[in-house]
Parts: C-alpha cells; sequence; structure tokens
C-alpha cells in the first residue's frame, strides 16, 4: 500500500501530459489542414486590390461577393465556362461512381462466397494497379484510348478512373460481405428467394454502408483526377474543373480572388457528399474492417 | 408433411468424402436427430437435404419428389439456423413476413399467419422490434417462428438451442418436442449433443467420419450400439470399455486380462464370442449395470478407485482395473473415497462385448 501510494499522482500527472501533449499535437493538425482552406474563403470574398495588398489584409475591408456572382452566371463568358466544366466533372464523377458500384459489387461479392479456380491469385492481381505511380499508366493509356477512339471524350476518363477506383472499392466490399453471415443468405434461398433476390433483398441492404463508402472515395478520386484529363482532353469544351481551373489560372494569372471562388465552388461537392452520408462513412470504416 | 429419404447419398470435396454413401428414411411426421461429433458430418447431410450444397451422388426424395437438382426455395422445406440467421434489418414482423412474401401471398393473410405465429410462440409483443434487441431465446423463438409460419413439408434444424444457456435450452428443449407432437411435423434435427437427440427424437441417426453408423430409436441404440464409436458416443458417461483377450480353458470361455483377472462369461455371451475369429474382445459396460463392493466378493473383479464425483442424485465412481477404466454410478450416501480397493460384479445379462479388431458388437446367430 505505502510502496504503491506514492506513486499514483505521478502516473495521473504523466497520463495528463500525454493527453495535453495529444490535444496540442491535433490542434497543429487542425490548424495545417483547415488554414489553407480559411485563407481560400477569405480571400475569395475579397476585392482584387485587397487581395494583392502588401503587407497582408486578413480580414478583408470590403467583403464581395461578386466573385461568385461571376461564376454562377451563365450570361458572362467566364461563368459559362465554370458552370460547364463543372457540369463536365459531375458527369464523370457520377458516371464512374455508379459504374464502379456495378462493377465491384458483383466482384467483391464473387471473391466474398465462391470458390473458383485462380481465385486468390485473382483477387491479389486486382492490387496490381495500385503497385505503380499512375504516370506510369499514362501512355500506354493514352495510346489504348486512340486505338479505342476514345481520346477527348468523357468516356476516356470515366473507363480511367473505373480501374484506378475499382481495386479499393472490391477490397472494401468484399471485407464488408465476408462480415455478413452466409446463413442469411441461405435462410433467404430456403425462404423462397432465388440467390440473386437473397443477394438483393439481404445481403445489399446490410452492405449499404459499405457502398456508400466506396462510392465516396470512387466519387472524390474522379472528381479531383487532373492529369489524365489534361492528357485525354483536347477539346476547351469538354474540360473538366481540375484542368479548367488550370486554364482559368493562367489565362487571369492575376485574378486570385477569382480563383479562390471557383476552387471553392469545386469542393463544396465534396463537403455536401461527406457531410450527408457521414454517418454511413464511419460506420464503414470502423464496421467493415473489424470481424465480429 | 411428407417422408424424407435419402438413398445411398455421397458428397465429396476434392478427395475428402464428407458424406459417404449414407441412406435412411424420415416418416412422415417423425422427430430424427442427426449426431454425431464436429466434422462427421451431419451438418452436410443436413445441407444437401436443404439443397444449400450439390450433392455429389446417389438420390434424396421429399415426399414423392426427387430433388437432387432442385433450389432451396423449391424445396418446399423450413430451416432453423444454429446462430438463427434473422434478417438484422427487418423487424420481427418482417422476419416471419419473408417466406410468405416470397411466395407472394396476400397481404391480408400475411399478416394473420403471421400474428397465428406470434401468438403461438408467444412473441406478439417483440413484432416490432429488430433482432438486436432481443435476448437469444426470443431471437430462438422468432427463428421458430419463421420456420413454422407456413406449412413446410419438413424442417431442417442445425443445433438451434447450441447458443441457449443451459436453462434456457432444457426449456425449449420441452417446447420443441411438445410443437413436434402437436403439429406432427416432419423434423429432421442435427446436433452434437446426444442427450438432446435421446431426449427429443423418435430415431436417431449416429454419424462418424461422413459414415451412417446406426440408424434406430434411441432406446435400441443405446441398448443395442453396433459398434464401439456408437457405444462410446451415446450415454453420458460414456460406456466404459475395456479391451481383454479371449480364453479357451478346457471349453469354457472367458476374458482375460493383462492384469491377471479373468471373467467366465455366461452361455449367452459365449455363444457371441464364439462367432468372432479375433482373440480380442472388447468388454462394454455402462456405469449403472456395473454392481461395486467394498469387500471380496465370489466372481467379482478386483480394482482401486481412482476418482469420485458426486453430482448430488448420483455419485460416479472411476476404478482402475488394471490399466482399463470402468465407471460405476452410486448411490450418494455410499460412503468412498479415491484409492480404495473395491471389487466390481458385471451384469452378464446387461453387458456389451464387441470385436477388438473390427470393433463391432458381437451379436449371437
Amino acid at each position: 500500500m505505502s510502496a504503491t501510494a506514492p506513486s499514483r499522482p505521478r502516473s495521473r500527472k504523466a497520463t495528463d501530459w500525454w493527453r495535453w501533449s495529444g490535444r496540442i499535437y491535433l490542434v497543429l493538425l487542425l490548424l495545417f489542414t483547415a488554414l489553407p482552406m480559411f485563407w481560400m474563403v477569405l480571400t475569395s470574398i475579397k476585392t482584387q486590390f485587397a487581395a494583392m495588398q502588401y503587407p497582408p489584409q486578413w480580414w478583408p475591408a470590403e467583403p464581395t461577393l461578386e466573385n461568385y456572382t461571376k461564376l454562377l452566371d451563365p450570361r458572362n463568358s467566364v461563368g459559362h465556362e465554370f458552370l460547364l466544366y463543372f457540369w463536365n466533372s459531375l458527369k464523370v464523377s457520377v458516371l464512374t461512381t455508379i459504374l464502379g458500384v456495378f462493377v465491384a459489387v458483383p466482384a467483391a461479392y464473387a471473391f466474398s462466397r465462391f470458390r473458383f479456380p485462380g481465385r486468390t491469385f485473382l483477387f491479389f492481381s486486382v492490387l496490381l494497379r495500385n503497385m505503380f505511380p499512375a504516370v506510369v499508366f499514362l501512355m500506354p493509356l493514352f495510346i489504348l484510348m486512340r486505338w479505342l477512339g476514345l481520346v477527348g471524350s468523357h468516356g476516356s476518363l470515366v473507363l480511367t478512373y473505373l480501374t484506378f477506383g475499382l481495386p479499393l472499392s472490391i477490397w472494401l466490399l468484399k471485407g464488408f460481405f465476408d462480415n455478413i453471415p452466409i446463413q442469411l443468405e441461405q435462410a433467404a434461398r430456403i425462404d423462397g428467394a432465388t440467390r440473386f433476390q437473397a443477394f438483393l433483398l439481404i445481403v445489399m441492404p446490410l452492405s449499404t454502408p459499405g457502398i456508400i463508402a466506396t462510392s465516396i472515395f470512387s466519387f472524390i478520386g474522379a472528381w479531383n483526377e487532373y492529369v489524365y484529363a489534361l492528357t485525354f482532353l483536347n477539346n476547351k469544351d469538354r474540360l473538366t474543373l481540375p484542368v479548367g481551373i488550370q486554364r482559368y489560372f493562367t489565362e487571369f494569372a492575376t485574378d486570385w480572388p477569382g480563383l479562390m471562388a471557383a476552387t471553392f465552388l469545386m469542393s463544396v461537392p465534396v463537403v455536401v457528399l461527406f457531410l450527408v452520408l457521414q454517418k454511413y462513412f464511419v460506420k464503414a470504416l470502423t464496421e467493415g474492417a473489424v470481424k465480429h | 408433411m411428407a417422408r424424407v429419404v435419402l438413398e445411398n447419398v455421397v458428397k465429396t470435396y476434392g478427395s475428402v468424402r464428407a458424406v459417404n454413401d449414407v441412406s435412411f428414411t424420415v416418416e412422415d411426421g417423425e422427430f430424427v436427430a442427426l449426431v454425431g461429433p464436429s466434422g462427421c458430418g451431419k451438418t452436410t447431410t443436413l445441407n444437401l437435404i436443404a439443397g444449400l450444397i450439390p450433392i455429389s451422388g446417389g438420390d434424396i426424395h421429399i415426399g414423392d419428389r426427387l430433388v437432387n437438382d432442385l433450389d432451396p426455395k423449391d424445396r418446399d422445406i423450413a430451416m432453423v439456423f444454429q446462430n438463427y440467421a434473422l434478417y438484422p434489418n427487418k423487424t420481427v414482423f418482417k422476419n416471419l413476413a419473408f417466406p410468405l412474401q416470397m411466395r407472394k401471398m396476400p397481404k391480408a393473410e400475411i399478416a394473420a399467419k403471421v400474428n397465428e405465429a406470434a401468438r403461438v410462440l408467444d412473441i406478439e409483443r417483440l413484432l416490432q422490434r429488430k433482432p438486436r434487441e432481443l435476448s437469444g431465446g426470443q431471437q430462438q423463438r422468432v427463428a421458430l417462428g419463421r420456420a413454422l409460419v407456413r406449412d413446410p413439408r419438413a424442417f431442417l434444424m442445425d443445433e438451434p438451442l447450441s447458443n441457449l444457456d443451459a436453462k434456457l435450452r432444457v426449456q425449449m428443449r420441452t417446447e420443441l418436442k411438445r410443437f413436434h407432437q402437436e403439429l406432427g411435423a416432419t423434423v429432421i434435427y442435427v446436433t452434437h449433443d446426444q442427450l438432446e437427440a435421446v431426449t427429443m427424437a423418435d430415431k436417431m441417426a449416429v454419424m462418424s467420419g461422413g459414415n451412417l453408423q446406426q440408424y434406430d430409436s434411441p432406446k435400441r441404440v443405446f441398448d443395442h450400439p453396433v459398434n464401439m464409436f456408437v457405444a462410446g458416443f451415446v450415454g453420458s458417461p460414456a460406456m466404459s470399455l475395456i479391451p481383454l483377450q479371449l480364453d479357451n480353458v478346457a471349453g469354457t470361455l472367458s476374458l482375460k486380462s493383462e492384469a491377471g483377472w479373468s471373467l467366465p462369461l455366461s452361455e449367452a455371451n459365449a455363444a457371441k464370442a464364439r462367432n468372432t475369429s479375433s482373440r480380442n474382445v472388447v468388454l462394454g459396460a455402462r456405469h449403472s449395470t456395473v454392481r461395486l463392493h467394498t469387500q471380496a466378493q465370489a466372481g467379482a473383479i478386483p480394482g482401486v478407485t481412482y476418482t469420485v464425483e458426486p453430482t448430488g442424485d448420483v455419485t460416479f465412481v472411476q476404478i482402475d482395473l488394471g490399466g482399463a477404466i470402468v465407471i460405476v454410478s452410486l448411490d450418494p450416501n455410499i460412503e468412498i473415497r479415491a484409492d480404495q480397493p473395491v471389487w466390481l460384479e458385471f451384469d452378464q445379462e446387461r453387458i456389451h462385448l464387441f470385436d477388438g479388431e473390427t470393433e463391432r458388437a458381437l451379436r449371437a446367430s
């Protein structure tokens, strides 16, 4: 008793120290990630003059929404282009996401439930794409797309993004399916469902969090991709946002507030997606990975 | 309800025969227990009947239909799983309604059937709950309810009670038995617990290593096990098996132990022993058929007590007969301690003799 008693306050002090250093670390990390975005928003509501002032004007003296109204007005050329690129990005990303689900779900289900020759080999070769930097595939894919006659089309991007997103989607979803007891499907089949109905009515609803999480991943991947969009697209009207903004940046190199407003608008869909689906996303990361 | 017939059913995985040439008939309305240790092929056999895994050979009939190639949904059977397999995202009501919806029954009729099943199983209050909000016993009832909400040709049950605690298991055992009696249902019940099989089943199919060892009523299996495996598996504590040598002294057959004692065989047992070519014979005795004496007795075999296990109702004593262990049950009021010299008397009418080589029971003719 006398031996342990004095050591207790010291150990409490030690945990306090750890806890506080942890908090400080988190605050630093938060500043590191949030400050640029904060600065982006602040700059986007400044006038051109205020944005270029030195020493910098931390808080805009005359905040303005002019940059946003310009971007969102299809009648002026800047707004027309921005909205077109936004629409292109949305089209490519949504198509990639939907097609990704249609390919990844059956593939992951097959890997999870069926035993077939070459299963392990195939499952690991799915990962092969991720073992090389994406740029390595730039030229081969370009040649392939030219051969397919797809260069310059949004189809070339959708196909490419699919191959980039699928490995993670398949692996994540397989983990999900593995955690759903096979007896549930067996019960459904005995209760009168076909194998496909059992999958559709029992397995799919239970794996919704996983499907949503993988959808978010592939959507973000497609939404932010730059190098392939820059290489494959040659028509100005077909550009996606990351490339489009970059064009806008070079043409109006000095219009920082305009650029920041465009960047902010580009990040809106991803933030909204996260906020709406956050519940499922957390569930997917905690439940899908851990065995019960 | 219907009868279920298995003819020479085989299931192979690669070169492994998980179910090897199994044949038996479950009559209409009969309760049959498939029983055996883990990996004996009992669950595989049940899954073959359900159609959850494809059959490798032989025929399965349910009613008058050959079902070898039918999907589970077309076999018109119901199944209760060990982990209940309740649909976690559906309420109890929807769990019970699912098999009826799949058969495209009108809504009003579904509601009536579900409510009736819920009433029978006393789970009416739970209909709007999700499975995770139920206790183990309640989940078990819902699983049972999903099976009996429609009138299947047969009920298949895969260790339905093994996830319950001991007290609830005994209670549900009684309820299952009554449910079978009232419905006159054909039930095929898989369990590793021989006590469940003995207490509930009309017939039991004892399996080991993918082979059907014996198929008979629990009483016949208990009284006349066909081989040493069945003898050792059915009954608790297990039957004592003592390997001995057959000895012929001037025409009188007796069993000789390496420890030196010998047991002269009665006329009936001698007739059985003459039917084997082997000199190795195994003597089997259930704990209740062996008499224990604390004083030397003519014809009784000397041994030493090894452990004493009082259970309250009855005291089990393990006795070392020079290498072989024999279990004897005693009245708990008899005073006995470990390492005490005792003498055992076998009841010649009720001992079992097995061929030491083939492990099969020796029969008189």
